[in-house]
């Protein structure tokens, strides 16, 4: 019955105890969670509670020393906040084991953590690098970034106490991952490569020999200013560059241009009009006494040589003496003229040098320019003593020349259809091919408004011209040029006669005479060029002019070779020719045919 | 005489001439640079210490509070070597230099016996610490020379004459505790001659 009764007694006991909600018990183990060292000089222990049981619960820690059994009472409760113990210098050994544990008490009693043996070189954990300081400089035009820190001011690495060592962290500011960098001791560090007007992030710590890293320090942002100028300076010198070896190419292909365009474009062959000289056409020079070749005179007459136009053609070679004079005069503009009067060379090209020599040439009295022609597949013929020297090339179709070297007396046919603005024609004698030079005896007007053109002369320099009112052709009687002729453009002038003074006298041939048979030549132009004169320096001076009145070769006792064809075979003899000068045109075939003739 | 005594007894292992002002056939070395020697020796020397004592509790002491841990005897415990930094300040230069030598005289005979008798242990540091002991005195030498370790009275006492003042003797000393010694003891030295260094020489890197 008692025994029932305590056992309630006790029931209810309990029962009062669960009525209130709360069980009491001893405090939960409490736990050390760390302890740091700042500086190794100090240090720090946390802990961590547990449940205190339902009854308040203190909490004490207490360490004893290696090799001591008396145990020490933390001494600061509160300067490291709560749960912690701080163990100010005093009371701080290095390199001496701590033991330490916690107890956690309440009113049932008292619980004990787990002790932990701490050494305080081992746990130091310095504060984050201060002071960082990062500037923006420039290396050779390139910006880089400078940083600088000092260390904790706690820690004493003046006196060697402690050694630090550092790390550092970079990034962009929109960037998500950090660069990392060891610096080891020193408290300085550069970064390059930067971007320019980008905005960089960094951050430091530091951490002793053996010991705990600190925590990074506060963000230190920078903004790169823009370094475009010197991003762009490449893209400039690339723009360069490449604008630079794109004339390169360009210039390459312009200097290959011809071989190009012949390679990709194969030349479609010219006409073959003997005589006809395109060059000389675009030019516009006609000045009135070339015939417009297209309209007059084609020839109907071939040659054997006709296929080979293109690539033969008529130089006038001129002799070396006449080539110094030449160059002594001081020509300019005129070709360079080659005294070698050998150069026959059929594949020559084109007549343009000779248009271009004739333009030239004609624009100023220049004594004894000499005009280059050379007979193609004919050996060119030296003309001895001939003053002057051509400074260029009068360069004819050759073919037309070919059969003179079997018909002298061609000479009419072939200057018909050489057509040349080449008084220049050469004329083939029979026996002798090729060059011949201007006359530098006669003297021309050097004006440069008139119209005059260069004669080939003979090696004599003598212009023999047959008057167009003769009849009579006497080549050797003629002792000078006298030239007065006006040609219309499609016209061209043969030699009237030569006076005493060297003057040649002119006079056109008439465009309209197509008979080449015996009547001689007859043109009926309305421009002509007049001979002015023909000067000192063998330059023939004419004049552009109306010429109405037919001329008439008056070559009945010539040959009809000669009348038919155009004198362009210069022989060695002389030519004079007499006459009057006014209204006379010249026919340098005709006038150079005459010798052959005797 | 009390100087070149002392420079006999500091010179009765040395092997090289002490040179003066750069004489001929003599390269000398400067201070800063064989305290910078001397340091990386010891900084060494105090990492393989450390990687020797992590894996023995690593692999042969599994649980941190087994007992045992506690109370460390060390051989080296009767040399008075300051443990806080005003007390190695305080000390003079001689002072420090003599607890130097002090520290790596008595080390090399355990190591030397850890290096042979324990298979667990591979790596002879008792030729680690025979070489930083040659090297420091050398540097006291040095030092002594030029004139830095003037007081005769604290004057570098014979590393022979310490050895006989362990009252505690080595060999009963346990593999664990050789090694947690050791490790306290290389870190000691490591930081005395760092003190030592930026006292004499402190315009590099302190």
């Amino acid at each position: 019955m008692r025994r029932i009764a305590e056992i309630l007694l006790l029931l209810h006991w309990f029962n009062l105890l669960s009525v209130e909600g709360t069980r009491y018990s001893l405090p939960g183990k409490p736990t050390l969670t760390r302890c740091r060292s700042p500086e190794k000089e100090t240090f720090t222990c946390w802990w961590e509670p547990s449940f205190d049981g339902g009854l308040s619960t203190t909490y004490a820690l207490y360490y004893c020393k290696e090799n001591s059994d008396t145990v020490h009472e933390c001494p600061d409760y509160h300067t490291a906040g709560v749960n912690s113990c701080f163990f100010n210098k005093n009371n701080t050994s290095i390199w001496v084991n701590y033991n330490i544990t916690v107890v956690a008490t309440n009113a049932l009693g008292s619980t004990f953590s787990d002790p932990v043996e701490i050494d305080v070189v081992y746990i130091v954990m310095p504060h984050p690098p201060e002071n960082v300081g990062v500037t923006v400089l420039e290396d050779k035009g390139w910006p880089f970034l400078r940083l600088s820190w000092e260390p904790p001011h706690k820690v004493d690495t003046r006196s060697g106490w402690i050694t630090l060592i550092y790390e550092l962290r970079v990034k962009l500011e929109e960037e998500t991952e950090w660069e990392m960098h060891l610096a080891g001791q020193q408290k300085m560090f550069n970064i390059f490569s930067l971007r320019s007007g980008g905005t960089y992030l960094v951050q430091v710590r530091c951490k002793p020999d053996h010991g705990f890293w600190s925590e990074w320090s506060s963000t230190t942002s920078i903004k790169v200013p823009d370094y475009f100028q010197r991003e762009r300076s490449v893209w400039v010198m690339i723009m360069v560059s490449s604008a630079f070896i794109f004339l390169i190419i360009t210039w390459l292909i312009h200097i290959n241009s011809h071989s190009l365009k012949h390679y990709i474009l194969p030349p479609v062959p010219g006409p073959k009009i003997k005589g006809f000289d395109k060059q000389f056409m675009k030019d516009g020079k006609s000045e009135g006494f070339f015939c417009d070749l297209v309209s007059i005179h084609f020839p109907a007459t071939t040659t054997p040589n006709d296929e080979d136009l293109l690539v033969e053609y008529l130089e006038v070679c001129v002799p070396e003496e006449q080539e110094l004079k030449m160059e002594d005069k001081g020509e300019d503009g005129c070709p360079k003229s080659e005294s070698s009067t050998s150069d026959c060379d059929s594949g020559r090209g084109s007549c343009d040098s000779q248009t271009l020599l004739i333009d030239k040439c004609f624009k100023r009295v220049a004594p004894g320019l000499d005009i280059e022609c050379s007979q193609t597949g004919t050996g060119a013929n030296e003309i001895q003593d001939s003053p002057d020297v051509s400074s260029g090339r009068v360069k004819t179709w050759p073919s037309v020349y070919s059969p003179l070297s079997q018909h002298p007396v061609d000479l009419m046919h072939s200057l018909d259809k050489s057509k040349q603005h080449c008084l220049s024609d050469t004329l083939f004698p029979s026996d002798s091919s090729c060059p011949y030079h201007s006359h530098p005896d006669h003297s021309t007007n050097d004006n440069p408004d008139s119209t005059y053109w260069k004669f080939c002369f003979n090696n004599k320099q003598r212009l023999l011209l047959r008057p167009q009112m003769e009849t009579q052709w006497q080549p050797h009687a003629y002792s000078e040029v006298n030239i007065s002729a006006t040609v219309r453009s499609s016209d061209y002038v043969e030699a009237h006669n030569i006076s005493d003074e060297n003057t040649v006298v002119l006079h056109s041939v008439s465009s309209s005479h197509d008979d080449r048979e015996g009547t001689g030549y007859k043109y009926q132009g309305e421009d002509y060029s007049h001979v002015q004169r023909v000067g000192s320096d063998n330059v023939l001076m004419l004049q552009r002019g109306l010429m109405k009145e037919p001329v008439d070769t008056g070559t009945s006792d010539t040959s009809p070779i000669t009348r038919n064809q155009k004198p362009t075979v210069c022989n060695e003899t002389t030519l004079s020719v007499n006459g009057p000068a006014a209204n006379g045109y010249v026919d340098t075939a005709t006038m150079f045919i005459k010798p052959t003739q005797d | 005489m009390n100087n070149s005594l002392t420079h006999v007894m500091l010179c009765s292992v040395c092997t090289a001439p002490v040179c003066t002002n750069a004489q001929v056939g003599c390269h000398a070395v400067s201070l800063n640079n064989l305290f910078d020697r001397i340091i990386q020796h010891s900084a060494k020397m105090h990492r393989v210490s450390n990687d020797l004592h992590q894996q023995f509790e690593l692999h042969v002491l599994p649980s941190r509070n087994q007992v045992g841990r506690g109370g460390h005897i060390c051989h080296t415990s009767t040399i008075m070597t300051p443990n806080g930094k005003e007390n190695a300040q305080r000390m003079a230069r001689e002072g420090l230099t003599q607890v130097i030598l002090q520290l790596l005289m008595a080390w090399t005979d355990p190591l030397m016996n850890l290096h042979h008798s324990s298979t667990n242990v591979s790596v002879d540091m008792s030729s680690m610490v025979g070489e930083l002991r040659r090297g420091v005195q050398r540097l006291a030498e040095k030092m002594h020379t030029l004139g830095l370790l003037t007081d005769p009275d604290s004057s570098v006492v014979s590393p022979e004459a310490l050895m006989t003042s362990h009252p505690v003797p080595w060999r009963l000393m346990n593999l664990y505790d050789i090694l947690y010694c050791f490790r306290r003891d290389s870190n000691k030295v490591h930081n005395y001659l760092r003190i030592l260094k930026c006292r004499i020489v402190p315009e590099h890197g302190c």
